[in-house]
């Protein structure tokens, strides 16, 4: 071969680097647990928390460039990631309003500066808006339903783990689970340090980033695995595990590398040409697919390699 | 070539078919894509101020009861000290839901009591809180619909004691403070099993189906009534989906692009096998029918960024095969084959944790999980069937006259890794040494 790629020589180089890369997002994640009010170790949004609606009586209609630019000039002024929606007034009721639009945000007091601010912006947009109710409302991602997901989420990784012990061995499945806690942590580590550096909120849509970022992570390193697994039933003789595994990352390379570019590709557009509300959400899926595409080749195989070596050593010990 | 000549007249026909549904069926999309329907919950106990506590626990019970009767994605928040707000997709059955979110479903055991001379009714200590499940079945005698209750451990006790109680007297069975039933007990009931008939005159499947989906739902700890109804737009702000839809669109055409100039000839043919693959998967979601809110749509991007990395793999495959100097028909062959195992294997994990996800997930990741394994089966068909089929109909059994056309150069022949074979695998490919 004539371009050699030497990952394993320099497998510890590697798990440094791992190892910087998670460590300011964990550094990140214990100071917003000590510090926020809220405890956790992420700025949390209005879907975890709650906030404050407060409903608009207009006498037009809305159009989606106006609640566009509505929204725009709420973030302007202060209002941090205001959700906002249009509730069409049934007309049974003999008023002459025709929408309603609805502005959820952080919880806010009646009379307050803020409110007083929101009514401000949506007077500038809208002819004598009326501000017909404020209410506080409740989490729509609250804590027992979290909890859920991380129980439904827990036994998926046993399945995993189950499934890949089944086809490979208990080193990959173990190498798998930790190469997706390791995508995992770092996404979240960069939005802890998104929330303390920019204000960063995550919304109920980050659970559902998580999900399709570790599914992509498990995805990307059984398929380097296969490989290793191909090779070793032809190799085994000839070369030494530690090759095997070059050569596997390295027949495997080209492919990983046009996978994670395609998803890119796609995701890319949606963060720069899509929707701001689901920014954060893309950004979340954005930085996923790149460390799943590392951890896969850098991460996950060095590991094994790592654990195949000194199961090596103890038996070479054994012999002796 | 005969058969793969049926294959592909076959793959053409669900190609038709799935278009016809696309057009026929209409889409179901979610309250944070399209809106929906807006209900207010009010809490009014007969007796007791509204706790937080109890409010806690009435949205629970909602919750329990709108993920039960399979209204999909739907949304219950609190509002104020005692208020409740339900987001329903436009796609349910407005109706339906509002005849059961107001339904408290207490069901109670009483047993007859003389007082001043007259028979009546007194309440026990069993109640619909001592069950672990209801099912809807029908009587073998008279085939009325029936709904058979199973007791836990201690709805199990209490109702032994309470048949042995009362052998040979009646004991009355109500829902929502209605007699339903009042069977005259000839034997205690140790099995920790009853059974409701509706009386006399039966129940109706409506009727016996309501019940046991509100049983299983559990009843609402505090009765509450709907006071305001209104349809609201996309949580997500019409503007933002308006986006983000054309950007989706843009985005798939980047990918589409690439695969053409970097796989050149079968990327061409993958791009319309990925074309095909979402026109069966869009029929799909439209005729099981499956309610998209983003957190599906993520799977469903998830789900291409899989089937095209299936492609990928098998032509990356097939390219080192020529490399190593293969024959046209035994790089595909054997391109495909090899990449089988680690198509087969990552997509089943997948499939794994989707299985899992849905069992037990919370209704934002049963969407995901939902849309990712149907999307992800799709892919294997439409990867190993669809483009493969194509390869063949196209490239025959020739040799490989034009490298290019597969983005190699003629000095990269023979230069790459090497692969062995077993003589089975030889055989399967078509191998000629």
């Amino acid at each position: 071969m004539k371009f050699k790629l030497d990952i394993v020589k320099y497998r510890f180089l590697f798990l440094l680097l791992s190892a910087i890369l998670l460590l300011p997002g964990i550094v990140a994640m214990i100071y917003s647990t000590v510090t926020y009010p809220t405890h956790t170790p992420l700025k949390v949004g209005i879907d975890y928390t709650g906030g404050t609606t407060l409903q608009y009586g207009l006498k037009e209609s809305i159009t989606n460039d106006k609640l566009a630019d509505v929204r725009a000039k709420l973030e302007q002024g202060g209002i941090e990631n205001p959700y906002l929606q249009i509730i069409n007034v049934n007309s049974q009721e003999s008023t002459d309003l025709k929408a309603i639009l609805s502005i959820r945000t952080k919880f806010i007091d009646e009379g307050s500066a803020d409110q007083n601010n929101i009514t401000n912006i949506v007077g500038q947009e809208f002819q004598s808006p009326e501000l017909v109710q404020v209410s506080s409302v409740g989490p729509t991602m609250g804590s027992e339903l979290f909890k859920n997901s991380l129980i439904a989420l827990s036994l998926a990784l046993l399945g995993i783990i189950a499934y890949l012990t089944f086809r490979f061995q208990f080193d990959y499945a173990l190498a798998a689970i930790l190469g997706l806690l390791h995508d995992a942590l770092f996404v979240i580590g960069m939005f802890s340090i998104f929330g303390l550096l920019y204000d960063v909120q995550i919304d109920g849509l980050f659970v559902t980033a998580l999900l399709t970022v570790i599914g992509f992570s498990v995805h990307d390193t059984i398929v380097v695995f296969d490989r290793v697994r191909e090779n070793l039933k032809y190799y085994s003789k000839k070369m030494t595990f530690s090759e095997i595994m070059n050569s596997s990352i390295q027949q495997t390379l080209a492919r990983s590398i046009n996978t994670s570019l395609t998803t890119l590709i796609t995701l890319t557009a949606l963060y720069f040409f899509g929707g701001v509300t689901t920014k954060d959400f893309v950004l979340a899926m954005i930085l996923g697919i790149a460390i799943g595409t590392y951890s896969s080749i850098f991460f996950c195989s060095v590991l094994v390699d790592i654990w195949e070596d000194k199961k090596k050593s103890t038996k070479t010990a054994a012999a002796a | 070539m005969k058969n793969k000549l049926i294959l592909f007249w076959v793959i053409i026909t669900l190609v038709i078919t799935a278009t016809v549904v696309i057009f026929t069926k209409p889409t179901k999309l979610g309250l944070d894509l399209v809106g929906g329907s807006r209900l207010v919950l009010e809490a009014n106990p007969t007796n007791a101020q509204v706790t937080p506590d109890m409010m806690s626990s009435l949205q629970f019970a909602i919750e329990n009861r709108v993920n039960k009767l399979g209204v999909a994605e739907t949304v219950v928040q609190r509002s104020g000290d005692k208020r409740l707000i339900v987001e329903i997709p436009d796609v349910s059955d407005l109706e339906q839901a509002k005849a059961y979110l107001g339904e408290t479903a207490e069901l109670d055991f009483r047993k007859p009591v003389m007082k001043d001379g007259m028979p009546e009714w007194e309440a026990t200590d069993l109640t619909g809180k001592d069950l672990t499940r209801a099912n809807l079945s029908t009587n073998s005698q008279n085939g009325q619909w029936v709904v058979d209750l199973e007791f836990n451990g201690a709805g199990t006790k209490k109702f032994a004691d309470l048949t042995k109680q009362l052998v040979g007297q009646p004991m009355a069975i109500f829902f929502n403070g209605e007699l339903q039933s009042a069977p005259v007990i000839r034997e205690a009931i140790t099995g920790g099993r009853a059974q409701i008939s509706g009386g006399d005159s039966g129940f109706a499947y409506e009727e016996a189906k309501k019940m046991v989906d509100l049983l299983n739902a559990g009843a609402l700890p505090v009765p509450a009534k709907i006071v305001e109804e209104n349809t609201v737009g996309p949580t997500l702000g019409a503007d933002s989906i308006a986006k983000s839809k054309v950007a989706g669109a843009v985005g798939l055409g980047f990918v589409m692009l690439f695969m053409a100039l970097y796989y050149r000839a079968p990327g061409l043919i993958a791009d319309v096998a990925l074309i095909i693959y979402g026109i069966f998967l869009f029929a799909l979601f439209k005729a099981i029918p499956i309610t998209l809110t983003l957190a599906g749509i993520a799977g469903f991007i998830l789900s291409i960024g899989m089937a095209v990395d299936a492609n990928i793999l098998i032509f990356e495959r097939t390219k080192e095969e020529l490399k190593a100097g293969r024959t046209l028909f035994t790089a595909i062959n054997s391109g495909f084959d090899r990449a089988f195992t680690s198509i087969f294997d990552s997509n089943m994990t997948t499939i794994i944790t989707c299985a899992i996800l849905y069992c037990c997930g919370t209704s934002v990741v049963k969407g995901f999980a939902l849309t990712l394994a149907v999307g992800v089966i799709v892919s294997m068909f439409s990867a190993i069937t669809i483009t493969r089929n194509f390869m063949h109909l196209i490239f025959g059994t020739g040799k490989l006259v034009h490298p290019e056309w597969f983005g190699l150069k003629k000095s990269e022949i023979n230069e790459g890794f090497q692969s062995v074979e077993t003589s089975r695998e030889k055989a399967k490919f078509g191998i000629l040494d």
